[in-house]
């Protein structure tokens, strides 16, 4: 009994979960329960839980996660400001005369949006506003008009420099040192958030070329589904200059931030302060910026760093109680009698991140589960970057697919009535499809992420 | 008792109110960080270490706030398809069995740790670093603190509340 004890912890955080009262209260009470119940049975030691402000301590002092509310502070700016708003329209005007152009606007908005919060669900809010009621109005199918925000709206999160691969970097990163110290090497190799970044480039890329190329397909075989926009613009000097004003700050700020960290100019932290700055910048430049704006920002930036961290620390006292009652050493026996060696470890791993995503965002999976699976998995040989790619664009898939997937919760949430639900999940559908090839190919070819990293940074 | 409700809701809000502007401040200061750096190659471990401590001051006083205004994530595949009388009960067990005992425990299990920082005027390890780690290892108690006060009222708004739906919060 006592040694399944992490396991059933684990399901049991699951099933409270389902009550719907906040995660980061369910993670840490939960765990703080059974902590009382191993305490009192005598079968956990009171030491881990007494490690407990060391490790509040840590979360305060994370060097690399004070990126966040930067990064969260210029997504939630660009959003407010209305610049991607701006930019959709700019874009659908230039693509709206050809068929399907619409869509790859669409595509291209939601790739750049990805500096912005990095939460599924905002994200796949804001597409489904602006672009939703201009897709359909256009006469788009709706299944191929919600498919296209589904899956752009998930997109942000694996496309650099979004808030979850800087948590998910941060997170592999001390997997990776503890998986190479129990190894037994004491001068280890180190995986940086600029390393995620670089990893998750082509798969990225990869992900959006097959987005466009399926849009492509679909408006050259049924034009019906893609039609082109009405009202052609007239390219006037005028227009073509509007276009560039709305088009090329929000690009540069993105490609600047994009780039210093990159090229090692500047840290993540640096990288995100600058952003922050330069959307501050760009709402005032653009007339987008009043106190009031500023107010809100702000004010998102708080609840959505409060959110993420309050998160972190349930999650810590979960994982000081999960390894008190030896789960470390479960995974680690589990995944060592699985036939099948690391293929089917990761294999494991992979399925039950999947389904996890279901009920859990890209956030608690990061701060809940990969510190559990992440050194097992790392001791067994697994590629650090190769392993985060995997993971996000698993996440990803999970968040699409019906009936559980959060994007598809959101989009309901903001669709009009007339587009089902139904119609909904039929257009995801081809967009799984897409990810679910990208995840094979992969795993067949880890180059795909881990060439350019090791190219780059050695 | 609502007079209660109104006062604990009150501190909440004007610490959140307050709280959030630091997230500018810290984007001032990080990006003063840079400049220093780049333009006059003078790293400024000071200014650093003020950006971490704003970074840290925003979600462990936030938190709170965060929570008045719904802002902390919930599963809510059912949650949302219940009845109102049946989320309050979720809420109160919650507060209940999982906030307060974890504010608690925190509370306890920080006391020391904390403490001896103060004792000691913890500084920064770096020389010129700022010294006040202790005032931010304060922190790991202010977060239970606030989120006590919070959760009063939370559990007193739902414990008062009516069902003809006078509650502001669901």
């Amino acid at each position: 009994m006592t040694e399944w004890m992490p396991i059933i912890l684990f399901a049991v955080i699951c099933l409270v979960l389902m009550a719907g009262f906040p995660v980061a209260f369910t993670l840490a009470g939960t765990s703080l329960l059974f902590a009382g119940i191993g305490l009192l049975t005598n079968t956990l030691d009171p030491a881990f839980l007494s490690a407990f402000p060391n490790r509040l301590f840590g979360i305060l002092n994370n060097q690399i996660l004070i990126a966040v509310p930067l990064f969260v502070f210029m997504g939630v700016m660009l959003e407010k400001s209305r610049i991607a708003e701006q930019l959709l329209r700019n874009l659908g005007l230039l693509f709206g005369p050809v068929r399907g152009g619409l869509g790859f606007s669409v595509i291209l908005v939601g790739m750049l949006l990805a500096a912005s919060t990095g939460i599924v669900g905002a994200t796949v809010v804001t597409m489904g506003l602006i672009s939703l009621p201009a897709m359909l109005r256009t006469g788009y199918s709706p299944a191929l008009a919600s498919g296209t925000i589904c899956a752009t709206g998930t997109l942000g999160q694996i496309i650099p420099p979004s808030t979850a691969l800087i948590i998910l970097g941060d997170v592999l990163s001390s997997a990776y040192q503890q998986a190479q110290l129990n190894m037994g090497i004491f001068t280890p190799d180190t995986v940086s958030v600029a390393d995620l970044f670089v990893g998750a480039l082509i798969p990225g890329l990869l992900l959006v070329v097959a987005y466009l190329l399926y849009t492509g397909l679909v408006a050259l075989f049924q034009p019906g589904a893609a039609p082109a926009v009405a009202d052609r613009p007239t390219m006037s000097p005028r227009f073509l200059l509007e276009l560039l004003n709305g088009l090329l700050p929000p690009l540069a700020l993105i490609i600047a931030v994009l780039g210093s960290i990159l090229t090692g100019i500047a840290t993540p932290t640096e990288a995100a302060g600058i952003g922050a700055l330069g959307a501050l910048i760009l709402a005032i430049l653009y007339r987008e910026f009043d106190l009031k704006r500023l107010r809100e920002v702000v004010d998102s930036t708080l609840q959505v760093t409060s959110m993420i961290f309050l998160i972190f620390i349930g999650a810590a006292l979960f994982s000081l109680v999960f390894r008190g009652f030896g789960g470390e050493e479960l995974v680690h026996e589990v995944f060592n009698d699985l036939p099948g060696g690391v293929f089917s470890a990761m294999l494991l791993v992979m399925v039950v991140i999947f389904l996890l995503g279901f009920i859990l965002d890209f956030i608690e999976i990061t701060f809940v589960v990969v510190p559990i699976v992440a050194p097992v998995l790392l001791t067994m040989g697994v590629d650090p970057i190769w392993l985060g790619i995997m993971i996000a664009i698993n996440l990803q898939t999970s968040f699409l697919t019906p009936p559980f997937g959060f994007a598809l919760f959101y989009l309901r949430g903001v669709a009009p009535a007339n587009v089902p639900t139904r119609t909904i999940y039929r257009g995801v559908i081809p967009f799984i499809l897409i990810q679910l090839a990208l995840l094979g190919l992969l795993a067949i070819f880890p180059e795909l992420a881990t060439w350019l990293p090791h190219e780059i940074y050695g | 008792m609502q007079q209660l409700i109104n006062i604990l809701d009150g501190i909440t809000l004007r610490t959140g109110q307050a709280i959030r502007w630091l997230a500018l401040l810290m984007v001032l200061i990080s990006c003063g960080v840079v400049l220093l750096r780049y333009s006059f190659d003078q790293p400024s471990i000071a200014m650093q270490e003020a950006v971490m401590y704003l970074h840290a001051t925003i979600f462990m006083l936030g938190s709170a706030y965060t929570w008045q205004q719904g802002g902390h994530v919930r599963v809510d595949v059912f949650y949302r398809g219940w009845s109102k009388q049946r989320r309050r009960w979720v809420d109160r067990l919650g507060i209940l069995f999982l906030v307060l005992p974890t504010c608690l425990f925190m509370l306890w299990v920080s006391w020391t740790y904390v403490g001896n920082a103060w004792a000691i005027q913890e500084r920064s390890q770096e020389a010129s670093g700022l010294p006040y780690i202790y005032l931010l290892k304060t922190l790991i108690l202010m977060l239970p603190i606030t989120l006590i006060l919070q959760a009063i009222a939370e559990l007193l708004r739902s414990l008062t509340a009516t069902d003809t739906g006078a509650a502001q919060h669901d």
